[in-house]
């Protein structure tokens, strides 16, 4: 308590956090990836914010980059936001598997 | 953000496309979800705004370096999560000693308030509130994302503390996270950018006992038990949950991405006495519950339409005008129901209005399917309001052609073609509310699929009689 708070005729309040306690499980990233070619990139969109106009613009700039990139789009994985997507979001790891996922990317927002 | 995360930990590396307003929220969304240290490539500026020719510019200089980067500069982190989160207060340590205005400038500092004065949560005015129920003030109700925060008895007294609440309404707060936490409620898309704000739907006798407003001027503040408990909820939805605004130069993340917004809804409570003397029932039992018992209801309101007036006796008088504006004014938002098959839209009713439909002899369900069958509009414009939001492949040919919809919004493929704007008749909401004395009903929005309504019992203490006449 500084001078003023113990010259002051107020009373003290002792308060308590209005928050509650996190129970977060920490994840690590993933290793790196350092040479896409012979890999395969899995591309999510969440139906959104021109993702549809993004990934062909990124895909054909990717396989300048790395020609042996195999890519498996965003109509074959399907909808991150779609009104089933919290079922979605569950089986998701087993969707990465079938395809053989080694990278991933996410559009569009947050 | 939730599917990189999710490859994250099977050990794929990934990188998120995230436009720069989201980026706050990405960074808390990623924070409850484990990691501190997300790999985002940032879309700068605003996507729906920008032309072709500038999109494909962004993709090639900014999106696809930091996503070759993304994927090839990382080293693997420990996250430092478990430590920080054990560097947070217990429920019952003391944060702070200071006098009123002090507390205030703590609380601030820390986006813990909400722009209004709070009632200082000291040990003995929270202990008061925990009077109210039987229930172990550590039990934990749910965990609240996207910080994924655990809500429990004792965080859910601070925050009605604060808020102003009288302790006596702590089981109705209690219900009301009860029904915040409910997976089907979708908290974790409480801060979407249609900046929908939650609205508590009460019923029973427990509004006649905690004296709550559901005459004229329903819906204003004024009354305490409708306003603090009101603001309360949203005072929750920024600690616990972490759904508060991004500010610029501060240090905290926050996961509120409302562009616009719109701030706490007191609570709605039903004219019950009104229901019963037409012969309709409350809100409640068209959620599944019996008449009489105290129920919260919690969903998302997203706007509000015109009061409007309908007159004369005739139920057809009030009909056609209550689909023609309020109707109407749904056109808009009706995208994302249809895309969702689900929308709860809900119409609150003076009563005066009430009784002439109902001695027109029509039931509230008769109300519904009126407005279900009648309520239309053009397919081109559902599809036009979709696609300027953020769905800028919204096609109702393609959604009837996977089976995500029912057939009838693709019949032809005339762009004027009428299709309907109500999902369900159940689905519709009606609340007999508000000044007797005039003949008003107005409309309140829900957003699809995030905030659906979840309706849960107020559960009161084996000595809630003697408590109440104790303390009055």
């Amino acid at each position: 308590m500084n001078q003023q708070q113990r010259d002051s005729t107020e009373p003290a309040y002792e308060v308590v956090w209005p928050l509650g306690k996190a129970v977060v499980t920490p994840v690590d990233l993933a290793p790196a990836i350092l040479d896409l070619n012979g890999r395969t990139v899995c591309e999510m969109w969440n139906w959104g914010f021109r993702g549809d106009q993004i990934y062909p613009i990124l895909n054909e700039e990717l396989r300048k980059r790395f020609p042996d990139v195999k890519i498996v789009d965003h109509q074959t994985l399907g909808n991150t936001h779609g009104p089933n997507e919290k079922d979605y979001v569950a089986n998701f790891p087993d969707l990465l598997r079938q395809h053989g996922c080694d990278a991933l990317i996410s559009a569009t927002g947050a | 953000m939730r599917v990189s995360i999710a490859a994250e930990k099977m050990s794929i590396p990934a990188v998120s496309i995230v436009a720069t307003t989201f980026l706050a929220q990405a960074r808390a969304f990623a924070k409850g979800l484990g990691s501190t240290d997300p790999v985002i490539a940032e879309y700068p500026g605003v996507p729906m705004i920008d032309s072709d020719d500038q999109l494909r510019d962004k993709v090639i200089t900014n999106l696809l370096p930091r996503i070759i980067e993304g994927w090839s500069e990382r080293t693997r982190k420990t996250q430092r999560n478990a430590e920080r989160t054990s560097l947070e207060p217990g429920p019952r340590d003391i944060v702070f000693k200071g006098t009123l205005q002090q507390v205030q400038d703590f609380f601030e500092k820390r986006l813990w308030a909400d722009g209004l004065p709070v009632i200082p949560p000291t040990i003995a005015s929270v202990e008061n509130f925990l009077r109210y129920t039987d229930r172990s003030p550590y039990e934990v109700i749910g965990i609240c994302k996207p910080e994924y925060r655990e809500a429990t008895i004792w965080n859910i007294a601070v925050n009605g503390v604060m808020a102003g609440c009288r302790p006596e309404y702590m089981p109705v707060l209690i219900a009301i996270i009860e029904a915040l936490v409910d997976p089907k409620f979708s908290l974790e898309d409480g801060g979407s950018t249609p900046g929908w704000e939650p609205l508590i739907i009460l019923n029973g006798p427990i509004i006649k006992e905690l004296n709550f407003n559901y005459g004229g001027g329903v819906m204003r503040v004024g009354r305490r038990a409708n306003t603090s408990i009101g603001r309360f909820l949203r005072l929750y939805m920024r600690n616990v949950p972490g759904f508060r605004i991004p500010e610029a130069g501060l240090k905290f993340v926050g996961s509120d991405k409302a562009s616009i917004g719109m701030s706490f809804n007191v609570v709605l409570a039903e004219n019950e006495e009104a229901v019963s003397e037409i012969g309709w029932v409350p809100f409640s039992v068209d959620q599944g519950f019996a008449r009489g018992e105290n129920v919260v209801t919690v969903q998302s309101v997203v706007s509000i339409t015109e009061p409007t007036y309908s007159a004369g006796s005739l139920v057809s008088n009030h009909m056609e005008i209550i689909a023609e504006v309020i109707g109407h004014a749904l056109h808009y938002r009706a995208y994302n129901g249809i895309r969702d098959s689900k929308w709860f839209p809900l119409i609150v009713m003076s009563p005066s209005i009430a009784k002439a439909i109902a001695d027109g002899g029509w039931s509230k369900d008769d109300v519904k399917k009126y407005l279900y069958d009648n309520v239309k509009m053009p397919a081109h414009l559902v599809e036009k309001y979709a696609r300027n939001s953020a769905m800028n492949s919204y096609d109702l040919k393609e959604f009837v052609a996977s089976g995500m919809i029912s057939s009838e919004y693709y019949e032809s493929d005339d762009p004027n073609r009428l299709v309907r704007v109500f999902i369900k008749p159940e689905m519709i909401g009606i609340v007999v509310a508000g000044d007797p004395g005039r003949n008003q009903s107005k409309g309140y929005t829900q957003n699809s699929r995030q905030g659906v309504p979840v309706s849960k019992k107020v559960q009161l203490p084996a000595k809630w009689q003697h408590l109440l006449r104790y303390f009055e």
